[in-house]
């Protein structure tokens, strides 16, 4: 079942289009958004919520359209962007007792059992928070509403490794639940551990939506002693020169046509040459 | 709204915003130019959206379950409880210079009740400029700010110039209450008048720029 479809979602800005992007989430499953910093992941993510104006598509939530319903979409979502970096000097009991006004199926006890659970004292101040502290604060608040689809801009960025596995860590435990989680990142370690699928953003436009192991499956990594011949290179993504010899992307349909030694891929290699490939 | 209200007051008015409420108090002051003491209400409103920008107020409230013109309509209205607040606050102090200190003023308006509309009418101004300027892009707060400042200083100059050039005003409307009450009340019903229509326009032009505005 699908919690979230886009359609054709486009903006343009002065030297940057977010060029008709369309892409569906599944209930209960992570899904990473990856893309090098301004891909279009913070654009698409805040088209979809109406934040930024999108100049065409449409977003629907649920199976409802976003402009049609609203005020339900928001109350069954839980979206930030980057850590809670909001009222830095306010207190989290302050900030919650205005948030939980605002959803009638705010649930005080599972609120008390998530800021037990993130180790978080109400009486700090946002700003005392670190950085993944701010993210398990927004997820006790969202997770406190019933929220069904967490949207996460960047969730894991600026964040020790340990804190990273912490925050992935419950990501992991939350889908087990049955939550639907979204988040973008550039830290393809993130996917690796916890991305049941990726959606990939490449200036603007999505050019992957996949299962992870999909998605790897589909290309092939590729090393030659020399530079590869012009005929080979045609099918060669992102051509990189390593110490000794040279490495390369290609399909795995593709795999027939090359002369080098080929291997798996991973999702690391996969950016790294799909990234290159322009350049 | 009565939610978005509640926010207002606990996560996003500026603490000088009830310093300046008791500014009211300045009304007792002998020869002062006494709507300068509603300037500051207007300052810290300033203070109030220039924090906001600071503390991303306006990416946090717009995530909520709200539409982005109730936003709007909380904050101004919120303003303008704070100002007609500072005006109901200046009734006791005029009560009081009245009945101890019932002097002309030689240097503007007396404290009196033709005072209090001038007062709804400076706040009417300076909400429409200002506002209806700072919903057009909330990253920028000095330039509304600049032109809600000019709005009440023009204002302000013109209620002064007239209560010295113009006989009626002069002899009638800037004296101590209770002479005259009946034309100063006309005033304060035409302050009212003008606050009212003036906030009510600058909603409806800010929620209009904001709902176009990417955040």
């Amino acid at each position: 079942m699908n919690v979230l479809k886009a359609e054709g979602l486009t903006k343009r800005y002065s030297g940057f289009t977010l060029d008709n992007a369309s892409f569906e989430l599944q209930k209960g499953k992570i899904t990473g958004f990856i893309g090098r910093n301004g891909a279009g992941k913070t654009t698409t993510l805040k088209s979809m919520l109406n934040i930024v104006h999108p100049d065409s598509g449409k977003v629907y939530f649920f199976g409802k359209e976003f402009a049609e319903a609203e005020m339900e979409i928001k109350r069954r979502i839980g979206f930030v962007a980057g850590g809670f970096n909001y009222f830095l000097l306010k207190k989290l009991k302050a900030i919650t007792s205005v948030v939980k006004n605002f959803y009638p199926d705010w649930d005080d006890n599972a609120y008390r059992e998530y800021i037990r659970l993130f180790g978080l004292d109400e009486n700090k101040r946002v700003a005392m928070l670190s950085a993944g502290m701010k993210v398990k604060y927004f997820l006790a608040l969202a997770l406190s509403h019933r929220a069904e689809l967490l949207i996460l801009d960047e969730p894991t960025s600026g964040l020790d490794p340990v804190s990273r596995d912490e925050i992935l860590d419950i990501f992991l435990s939350l889908a087990a639940e049955g939550k639907t989680i979204f988040f973008s990142t550039h830290i393809i370690s993130d996917l690796k551990r916890c991305a049941d699928r990726i959606i990939y953003i490449k200036n603007g436009k999505i050019i992957a939506d996949d299962d992870v192991e999909n998605f790897e499956a589909g290309y092939r990594l590729v090393y030659f002693d020399t530079e590869p011949a012009e005929l080979e290179k045609e099918f060669i993504i992102g051509l990189r020169k390593e110490r000794k010899g040279f490495s390369g992307l290609i399909k795995a349909e593709n795999a027939q046509y090359v002369s080098g030694t080929i291997e798996a891929a991973d999702l690391e290699n996969i950016m790294l040459h799909i990234e290159r490939e322009g350049v | 709204m009565k939610n978005l209200i509640i926010k207002e007051f606990k996560l996003s008015l500026h603490p000088t915003t009830f310093i300046f409420l008791s500014f009211a108090a300045m009304l007792l002051i002998p020869g002062y130019p006494y709507l300068v003491s509603y300037f500051y209400m207007c300052m810290s409103i300033f203070f109030i959206c220039l924090t906001a920008r600071e503390t991303k107020d306006a990416d946090f409230t717009v995530l909520l379950p709200v539409r982005k013109r109730d936003c709007v309509k909380a904050r101004i209205f919120t303003a303008s409880a704070m100002e007609a607040g500072q005006v109901i606050l200046s009734v006791p102090f005029i009560a009081i210079k009245s009945a101890l200190m019932p002097l002309p003023n030689p240097v503007g308006m007396d404290a009196n009740t033709a005072l209090l509309g001038f007062a709804l009418a400076f706040f009417g101004i300076f909400n429409y400029f200002f506002f209806t300027s700072y919903y057009k892009n909330i990253a920028k707060v000095g330039k509304p700010f600049l032109w809600g400042s000019i709005g009440i200083s023009v204002f302000t100059i013109l209620v002064e110039v007239l209560t010295h050039a113009v006989p009626f005003m002069r002899d009638v409307i800037d004296t101590p209450d209770p002479q005259n009450i009946g034309y100063k009340l006309i005033f304060l019903a035409a302050g009212i008048i003008a606050f009212v229509g003036l906030t009510a326009l600058a909603y409806q032009k800010s929620a209009r720029s904001f709902e176009k505005q990417d955040l």
